[in-house]
């Protein structure tokens, strides 16, 4: 028997299947990588009467092939969800904004009121705000209300990213938080590909330039990469530090997976996990 | 290929990606795409009404939609979601783009849906670029010719463009496939090279 995209022909017999994208979408998906797949020929296609001529099999391959990729597409963001990584960076990219807009705005200030001093005891955040709003310049208060908005942005974002990782990285989100979770699969380049990370990665995922440095001269190699934002990591003592990035990255590994194969939260697994993890930054 | 004065054109409908157009023509610039840059260094292999081509790296379809304003039918293979989509709305107003969402490193994946093809065209920045060329070659009719965009800066940044490119075309001897010329893209695309080949 040989498969065609379009029909099947047995012996002196052809069949040939209907005009319809969705079935011959899933025709060709059956086909791939089939080792009977046959190379399409048109002309057999309008010999059966798959096709009235070259136009009309162009034409309805064309539509076939639209269909097919449309549904890849959807697959790859149903499986990646490369919403929740664009909405991590628009996060760590608003934090580089509000900061550079706050230094900004406080070298302005210092020029209009010289005994304002960093040194002395500088209030932070919103109280600074407040502080600079009030005999300033019109145009900075302006500025200064605009980071105001911002930040409100950020901590809306900030609600919603760890909403959706808890959703599409339920296992990642329990054991590191659901922003460590969304910035490691940023970093790594999708949902897919932390998977299929080994432990030992995840552990120097964003610490791109210590590792490479690491690897071509004798600085010594990169204890963690993003995952010291994890409070486990950068909470526990100095010494500690390396062991807690260690168990938590092969944690994460195994969090990953789960997560992208099952997609669903493993209770007894988070547990033990969880217990691993403190148990390494715990004093002998 | 048609000119107007010096300009590359192409004739379909515009306003793909922002050309611009000459008396209703739409201008392909050199700029824009390696294969005009191709066709302004006066080389390169005249697209023909009747062919039949498979694009491999279609990206998001800017060279594609040139390419399928000349020919019969494109098969425009990209492995990337995020292009594809610019590529399905440039196929949907060129229904003799067909987009596969692939990688062209396994052609098996999308034997069943190309035919034998006069020319294929490769625009994949892959440090196995070569070996791509060499499993697609399998759809190209006895006497087609393939246009290979090598990037030598992708397989190697640490060696010459030039020992580089070399060493390309005698992997591609070694595969069967002969290297007729080796065009160099400069001033257009500095280091990238266009490679005409023929299986041997």
């Amino acid at each position: 028997m040989k498969s065609y995209w379009f029909l099947d022909r047995e012996g002196g017999t052809c069949h040939a299947l209907p005009h319809d994208q969705r079935i011959l979408a899933d025709r060709i998906k059956q086909l791939e990588g089939d080792k009977t797949a046959e190379t399409p020929d048109w002309e057999y296609a309008v010999k059966c009467g798959f096709a009235k001529n070259r136009g009309e099999y162009l034409d309805l391959l064309h539509a076939t092939a639209m269909a097919l990729t449309a549904e890849r597409i959807d697959e790859v963001s149903k499986v990646d969800h490369p919403e929740l990584i664009l909405m991590v960076k628009m996060l760590d990219e608003i934090d580089i904004v509000i900061n550079l807009l706050s230094e900004r705005s406080v070298e302005w200030y210092r020029a209009l009121n010289p005994e304002f001093s960093r040194k002395s005891e500088m209030p932070r955040g919103r109280k600074l705000r407040d502080l600079m709003r009030d005999g300033s310049d019109e145009a900075l208060g302006e500025i200064l209300d605009e980071i105001e908005q911002l930040t409100k942005r950020r901590s809306t974002l900030s609600g919603k990213v760890a909403a959706k990782a808890a959703e599409h990285l339920p296992n990642c989100s329990a054991l590191a938080g659901g922003l460590v979770a969304a910035r490691l699969a940023a970093e790594a380049g999708g949902i897919r590909a932390l998977a299929l990370m080994p432990g030992s990665a995840i552990q120097v995922l964003g610490a791109k330039n210590a590792l490479f440095c690491h690897l071509s001269t004798a600085s010594p190699s990169p204890k963690h990469g993003l995952i010291y934002q994890y409070r486990g990591v950068h909470g526990s003592r100095k010494e500690k530090r390396g062991k807690v990035a260690r168990v938590l990255a092969a944690k994460l590994a195994i969090a990953a997976r789960i997560d992208y194969y099952r997609g669903e939260p493993d209770p007894v697994f988070i547990t033990i996990a969880k217990e691993a993890i403190l148990n390494a930054g715990r004093i002998q | 290929m048609i000119w107007i004065g010096d300009h590359l054109v192409s004739e379909g409908p515009g306003g793909v990606y922002g050309e611009r157009t000459v008396q209703g023509y739409r201008l392909w610039s050199p700029k824009r795409s390696k294969l005009a840059a191709l066709y302004h260094l006066g080389k390169g292999i005249d697209l023909e009404n009747y062919h039949r081509v498979l694009y491999l790296g279609a990206a998001n379809g800017t060279t594609v939609s040139h390419v399928a304003d000349y020919v019969e039918v494109v098969y425009a293979v990209e492995p990337a979601p995020r292009p594809m989509q610019d590529l399905m709305v440039v196929a949907r107003q060129r229904k003799n783009i067909i987009p596969i969402m692939a990688d062209a490193r396994k052609p098996e994946r999308y034997l069943p849906l190309v035919e034998k093809v006069d020319i294929i065209y490769q625009d994949v920045a892959q440090p196995d670029q070569a070996e791509i060329l060499s499993v697609n070659s399998r759809f190209l009719v006895s006497d087609g010719i393939m246009v290979f965009m090598l990037k030598p800066r992708s397989i190697d940044v640490t060696r010459t463009p030039a020992y580089v490119a070399e060493e390309v075309i005698h992997e591609l001897s070694t595969k069967g496939i002969w290297t007729e010329e080796c065009v160099w893209l400069s001033p257009y695309y500095p280091d990238h090279a266009a490679l005409i080949c023929k299986v041997s």
